[in-house]
């Protein structure tokens, strides 16, 4: 598990909107049912053109996982914090609820959470892959458009995938280091 | 900090379990209301052995997609899809990731109820089983004993893997009414093709290069495997084609979208016809080996010219001529999709005839690519002597199509007949599974016969306005709670799919066997002979000839025989058509009196301010029933009305403003969506809102309902409904 | 001193300050058991609401008090030695005013030990509490000092006391000035901005604390007093001058080149949802009138003391507007709650009643030390 840098790579001309994943991670997460508390999401974007010529993509996103993940260094108590894997974790016992890493986030990636008063967000589904799964929302994806996977391991899914195919990161100008990564 | 969590739980908890099943509950997380319905002893914090995973099949649409249910410490807590269910390939969709949802609803029906205040003002008293079984029985013997067996009907929909043990106490009761779903969906589609190629084929998406579709929103009207494989296609060569009034998310994914003049695919159909046959692009050989009646074709489509039919379905000539060469180049690894819910229009027969001729001619029958005959999988079946009664009348709905299944009926022919009380009444209703209330277009008329019943009982799991309007209603164990028999699901690749309990049943739900046995105990002995058996009797029954089938079952959650299709097993053998053959020019038809060849048939068009009601799914509902899921409703709280924005600035209406929707049948008030996502002389809204139940306390008052609006015009050769024929009036609300 | 009792406001004043107390209280409990979630507006688009901003505001309004009577004790302007006192009292108020607005924002206040144990140096919110928990030590330490008129104590106290009032706002400033991800607070523009905000909240503050203290005792101003206050009004003048500069350089900034998540929060400042905040509150009541009247030549204490009040007025609303405006412009399109591409807040009752509260409590504790606490040096005892 050390050795790891997990990641998913996502393929957004395959989603078709279908919100399994949002679904999937509330329920695998326990994510409480709110407008506000997602750890996922996925955003219709704007039409293209107008009647009778359209076009329209959706892209999902969440947590990117960052290298260098500013909710992180903003954090008085350390609560947030890089685990195996590269995974940005809180830590609830830690958090003092201050939302400055909600603010520090370039993604909208974090999310106070009433269920259990602390501040909520994307893991991967560490509970998962740590026993060798995969995440709820890649898992359950009719179109397979998100793929998980360890980028330390050149032979990995993630890894053939980014060799093979031109992507982006978002915001890269941030210095993050995201670890989402989208296929153009 | 945990006691105000605590407190923060019992301020759910107390909303979340009241045991009156029309309590408005605000719902917590999936954990909470669960921990609020255990705590308050609703549910029993551990049932069975604590942890594990559990094979089964959602149950949340037609579907079946597998399911491993991870239970943890007696509670359902995630659904994960099967990755060896390949029908599925590996998926679950929202609705079957809400499906835990279904189990811990607060609003989910818990005990028998009696009705005690006037149909549908929603008094109920819970009752026990004996006592709520004892008064079934009694009124359908009434019933029986005033008027005929045939006076009781019995409506129901596939999906539980049970619904044929109520079938079959519809047939040992005496009862000729039964009622189904096909002729609210697909009826009219599986006449047209079955009439041309004796069955109901698959159309190969996987492997095609080249799709059509037509009214069949695949990225939203889930139907797995194709809404999978219609974004995978082979090496990019795949183009979709799709033809829709609405910009729906198919048409976002689709190669090429065109916003057809609803109610006239026939002409582009038949334009594509005329292309290929005048043109020289058709199968020759195929044809001729193949076929009957090719030789009338030619002179038939003569007249159905691109530029003609350009003048119909507004697309352009050229765009219908490229599109029918690419079509017949691309052949036989090319197909005009069939299509799903065909209760369009009232020549939908027709129309689902002139696209299996299409498919036909260029010869993509049974081959990669193509249109595949389904394969199935062979389960015993439990065979039963039910008593014999004299006198039992004809179907009340006899006749009134060319040709009805005795088994399905026409649901909208029956509705009028019953209300007219010709030939005969019915007075009793036995409903399961099914929200006719709902589902049947043009809600004041359902609502019309069942005013006049003298009893009404429905099955279901949830407070369905159906069950609203019932005198009894009586809660099954729901999918994940049951040990369902098991089910042959039929197509390219065959899978037999089953369900196991995950929980015991919550509160006092049973599975619908357990229902129906007991009802049977009390409608006399020969009834109750032929159910004279386990649900674990009846499976073994079922894979007595491959016990392997059950051992799959138990070890993987799916039987299945072969994970790469097989083409050209009907190569050389007969068709189950009259012929054996692929009947182009159909003689049967002719005899009937009806067009041997399909015949265009111009629409009444939409008249002068008015717009046409368009019928459509969304991916996050099943029909009328999942908007009352809490993890759905919060994926689209209530409906809109689609309205182009040309139409819009014309008639100077407002996004989000409330408009009044009227129709000849009904009315309905929603918020306006302005978009651009529909043709200017079309509106569209969701189902399933607008509900009149009370008892699904997240939509209830919301929205506005379309069963409400849509007229129920007959397809006469099927018996199928035509919901695509209604106009609307909008004005500010 | 005996005067203040018999002035019949005196009770009243107590009164609305008790029911202000009791009511913040309430708002408070009341958060606390329905959760944050439920009780304040703030959301997942504008996490940070008017508690923050009130917190900011108290926490820069002490520093700024403790420079300017630094300038008294620390470099000996004679003048002002007479309120040093009430200052540093004052500035502890504010301070425990501050502590408490944002105490009550945190959801898990309880966690607060892991600042001890687990420390992250990196944050500046970590450096801003540490910072801002030392300096009340230290202002507590000076203020006992000045009581006991331990000259020697007191300078030290004073001089460390004068570096953390410097210190302290440019750490508060960092905590906006380094979110990268929000271009309307990030750069190296906010710490200086705060610490010329910081002498505008300090220097209109005590002027207030000079003119009360006289005219609630109905004492007249010797010539002494009216000096101090001229020196003070002209400060005060000074410092609006150059606030209203960087206002509206920022504005510029912002405007210029239309750079995204820079040019919407100063759209929404100018002409958006906060326009009236921004032109009402900051530039009119804030910065204009004061100006206005500080420039008069023949200006009594009277009159510098309503500039001050409205100085500090629109300090408040400078706070809330800087805070709110950061978190408008949405980290994604398409999230949830925008209109027209922008996130909204306005705060819930519990979070106003709180507000009140916190100043509240400043306001109480001072009356009554003033009541109590001798607070004129003995060289004015006898009076
Ligand atoms: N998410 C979800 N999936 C489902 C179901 C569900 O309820 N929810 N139900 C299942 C069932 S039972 C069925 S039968 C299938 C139905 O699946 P589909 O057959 O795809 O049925 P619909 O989505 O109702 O209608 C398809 C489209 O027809 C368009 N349309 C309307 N009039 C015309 C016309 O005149 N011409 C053309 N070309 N298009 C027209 C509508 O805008 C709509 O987008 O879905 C199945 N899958
Ligand atoms: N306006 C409009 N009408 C339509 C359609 C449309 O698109 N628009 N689509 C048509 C089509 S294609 C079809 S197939 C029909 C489908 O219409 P129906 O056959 O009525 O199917 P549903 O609407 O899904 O209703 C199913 C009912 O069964 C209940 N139920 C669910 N699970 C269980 C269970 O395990 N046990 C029991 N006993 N009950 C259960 C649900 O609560 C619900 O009340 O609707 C048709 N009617
Ligand atoms: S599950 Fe897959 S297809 Fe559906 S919305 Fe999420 S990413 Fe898109
Ligand atoms: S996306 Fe946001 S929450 Fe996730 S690691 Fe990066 S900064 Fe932190
Ligand atoms: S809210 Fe919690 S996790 Fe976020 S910065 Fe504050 S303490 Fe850290
Ligand atoms: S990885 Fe897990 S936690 Fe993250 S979004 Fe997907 S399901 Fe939710
Ligand atoms: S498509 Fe969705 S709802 Fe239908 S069976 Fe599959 S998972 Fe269940
Ligand atoms: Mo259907």
């Amino acid at each position: 598990m050390k050795d790891k840098r997990f990641a998913i790579v996502l393929d957004t001309r395959r989603c078709i909107d279908c919100k399994a994943c949002t679904v999937a991670c509330k329920t695998e997460n326990n994510v409480p049912i709110g407008d506000e508390t997602y750890r996922n999401w996925v955003t219709e974007e704007p039409l293209r053109g107008t009647y009778p010529k359209l076009g329209q993509s959706f892209s999902p996103s969440q947590c990117n996982q960052c290298a260098n993940p500013p909710c992180n260094s903003v954090c008085p108590t350390s609560a947030t914090g890089i685990t195996i894997g590269g995974i940005v974790t809180v830590d609830p016992d830690k958090c003092i609820g201050c939302k400055y890493c909600m603010l520090a986030c370039p993604y909208d990636a974090r999310f106070y959470n009433e269920e259990n008063g602390v501040i909520d967000k994307c893991t991967f589904c560490i509970q998962r892959v740590t026993v060798g799964g995969i995440p709820a929302c890649v898992e359950t994806c009719p179109t397979k458009v998100r793929v998980f996977g360890d980028l330390n391991d050149p032979n990995s899914e993630v890894s053939i995938l980014l060799a093979k195919n031109a992507h982006r990161v978002l915001k890269p100008e941030l210095g993050t280091k995201p670890f989402l990564y989208y296929l153009i | 900090m945990a006691r105000l969590i605590d407190k923060k739980l019992s301020r759910r908890r107390f909303l979340g379990t009241s045991s009156c099943v029309l309590a408005v509950a605000a719902v917590g997380s999936q954990t909470t209301v669960l921990k609020a319905l255990a705590e308050s002893g609703e549910v029993t914090t551990s049932t069975g052995d604590g942890t594990k995973d559990v094979f089964t099949a959602c149950g949340m649409c037609v579907n079946k997609c597998g399911v491993i249910a991870r239970v943890r410490n007696g509670r359902i807590h995630k659904l994960d899809p099967n990755p060896d269910y390949i029908k599925s390939r590996g998926m679950l969709c929202a609705r079957g990731n809400a499906g835990v949802k279904v189990v811990y609803d607060p609003d989910r029906l818990k005990y028998p109820l009696i009705r005690v205040g006037k149909r549908g003002e929603g008094k109920w008293r819970r009752a026990s089983w004996e006592e709520a079984l004892d008064l079934v029985a009694t009124k359908m013997t009434e019933i029986a004993d005033k008027y005929t067996r045939a006076g009781v009907m019995f409506a129901s929909t596939e999906g539980t893997f049970q619904e044929h043990f109520f079938l079959q106490l519809a047939e040992c009761f005496g009862s000729t009414n039964t009622v189904r779903h096909p002729t609210l969906c697909l009826s009219s589609n599986i006449q047209g093709f079955s009439a041309t190629y004796g069955t109901f084929p698959t159309p190969d998406v996987l492997n095609s290069d080249y799709i059509i579709m037509a009214g069949a929103n695949r990225s939203e009207a889930l139907i797995t495997p194709d809404s999978i494989d219609q974004l995978k296609g082979d090496g990019g060569r795949r183009k979709l084609v799709y033809l829709d009034p609405r910009f729906t998310k198919t048409a976002a994914k689709a190669d090429e979208w065109f916003p057809i003049k609803p109610g006239t695919d026939m002409a582009f159909v038949l334009a594509m016809l005329n292309v290929i046959v005048s043109e020289g692009l058709y199968a020759k050989e195929f044809v001729e080996k193949m076929t009957v009646g090719f030789d009338m074709l030619p002179p038939h489509v003569k007249k159905y010219t691109p530029e003609w039919a350009a003048k119909e379905c507004e697309i352009p000539a050229q765009d219908i001529r490229r599109i029918a060469r690419e079509f017949a180049n691309a052949a036989p690894k090319a197909v005009f999709y069939p299509g799903r819910r065909s209760s369009f229009a009232t020549d939908d027969v027709q129309l689902r005839r002139a696209m299996a001729i299409l498919n036909a001619v260029v010869g993509n029958w049974d081959t990669e690519g193509g249109l595949v005959p389904n394969s199935h999988i062979p389960l015993q079946k439990h065979a039963y002597l039910a008593p014999w009664y004299d006198d039992i009348p004809l179907r009340i709905d006899d006749g009134s199509a060319v040709f009805l299944s005795e088994k399905d009926g026409s649901w909208v022919a029956m509705r009028d007949r019953i209300i007219a009380g010709k030939p005969y009444p019915v007075k009793g209703m036995m409903i399961y599974k099914q929200n006719v209330v709902m589902s049947v277009p043009n809600r004041t008329k359902t609502l019309k016969m069942m005013d006049q019943m003298d009893f009404i009982c429905t099955i279901d799991i949830a407070m369905s306005d159906t069950a609203w309007y019932s005198d009894v209603v009586l809660p099954e164990a729901t999918y994940l709670e049951r040990q369902d028999p098991l089910e042959s699901i039929g197509g390219i690749l065959p899978v037999v799919a089953f369900r196991q309990p995950c929980i015991a049943p919550l509160f006092e739900s049973k599975p619908n066997l357990w229902i129906m046995q007991n009802l049977a105990k009390r409608l006399g002995s020969e009834i109750a002979e032929t159910f004279d058996f386990t649900i674990d009797e009846y499976i073994h029954h079922q894979v007595s000839k491959n016990p392997k089938i059950l051992h799959d079952l138990k070890t993987t959650g799916v039987h299945y025989l072969k994970v790469e299709p097989t083409y050209g097993l009907t190569k050389g053998k007969r068709l189950r058509t009259k012929t054996g053959k692929i009947e182009i020019y159909s003689e049967n038809y002719a005899k009937n009196g009806l067009d041997p060849l399909p015949v265009y048939t111009r629409h009444e068009d939409v008249p002068a301010n008015k717009f046409r009601l368009l019928v459509g799914r969304n991916a996050y509902f099943t029909h009328g029933t999942t908007s009352n899921n809490a993890y759905l409703h919060e994926l689209m709280a209530e409906n809109t009305l689609w309205l182009n924005s040309q139409s819009a600035s014309k008639m100077g209406l407002r996004d989000g403003q409330s408009v009044k929707v009227k129709s000849n049948v009904g009315e309905g008030t929603l918020k306006l969506e302005v978009t651009d996502k529909i043709r200017p002389d079309c509106v569209y809204m969701a189902h399933g809102f607008g509900v009149l139940s009370k008892g699904q306390s997240l939509v209830y008052g919301r929205g506005a309902c379309d069963a409400a609006l849509i007229e129920d015009k007959l397809e006469p050769i099927s018996g199928n409904v035509a919901m695509h024929q209604t106009f609307v009036e909008i004005s500010p609300a | 001193m005996s005067t203040l009792a018999k002035k019949p406001g005196y009770i009243l004043w107590f009164l609305v300050l008790g029911t202000c107390l009791i009511a913040a209280a309430g708002a408070a409990g009341y958060s606390f058991y329905v959760g944050h979630g439920q009780a304040f507006n703030v959301n997942r688009g504008v996490p940070w609401g008017i508690l923050i901003s009130t917190y900011v505001f108290l926490a820069i309004s002490c520093s700024g008090l403790c420079m300017i009577s630094s300038l008294g004790h620390v470099f000996g302007f004679e003048e002002f030695t007479l309120i040093c006192r009430r200052a540093i009292l004052l500035a502890i108020l504010c301070l425990i005013g501050a502590f408490g607005a944002i105490g009550l924002d945190l959801e898990r206040p309880f966690n607060m030990v892991y600042t001890l144990l687990s420390p992250n140096f990196s944050s500046a919110i970590w450096w801003m509490g540490t910072v801002y928990g030392l300096y009340l030590g230290i202002l507590i330490i000076e203020f006992y000092a000045l009581m006991k008129n331990n000259h020697k104590l007191s300078m030290i106290t004073g001089t460390v006391g004068f570096l953390f009032a410097i210190a302290a706002p440019s750490v508060l400033g960092a905590v906006f000035g380094l979110t990268l991800a929000r271009p309307f607070w990030h750069g190296a523009f906010l710490p200086v901005y705060i610490l010329i905000t910081a002498l505008v909240s300090g220097t209109a503050l005590i002027c207030l604390v000079m003119y009360f203290h006289h005219a609630l005792r109905g004492l007249v101003m010797d010539t002494k007093d009216k000096r101090v206050v001229r020196l003070l009004g002209r400060i005060l003048r000074l410092m609006i001058f150059v606030l209203i500069f960087s206002v509206f350089w920022n504005i510029i900034v912002g405007l210029y080149g239309a750079q995204p998540g820079h040019y919407e929060p100063v759209k929404a400042l100018i002409s958006g949802s906060l326009s009236v905040n921004f032109w009402l509150g900051e530039i009119v009541i804030g910065l204009v009138i004061p100006l206005f009247l500080l420039m008069r030549k023949n200006r009594t204490p009277f009159t510098t003391m309503v500039a001050s009040l409205m100085a500090l007025v629109g300090m408040f609303f400078m706070r809330y507007d800087m805070t709110v405006a950061g978190q408008l412009y949405p980290m994604r399109q398409g999230a949830e709650g925008l209109k027209q591409g922008l996130f909204s807040y306005s705060p819930s009752i519990s979070e106003y009643l709180i507000v009140i509260g916190c100043i509240a409590f400043s306001a109480l504790v001072y009356t009554l030390a003033e009541r109590f606490l001798s607070l004129d040096l003995e060289s004015e005892q006898h009076i």
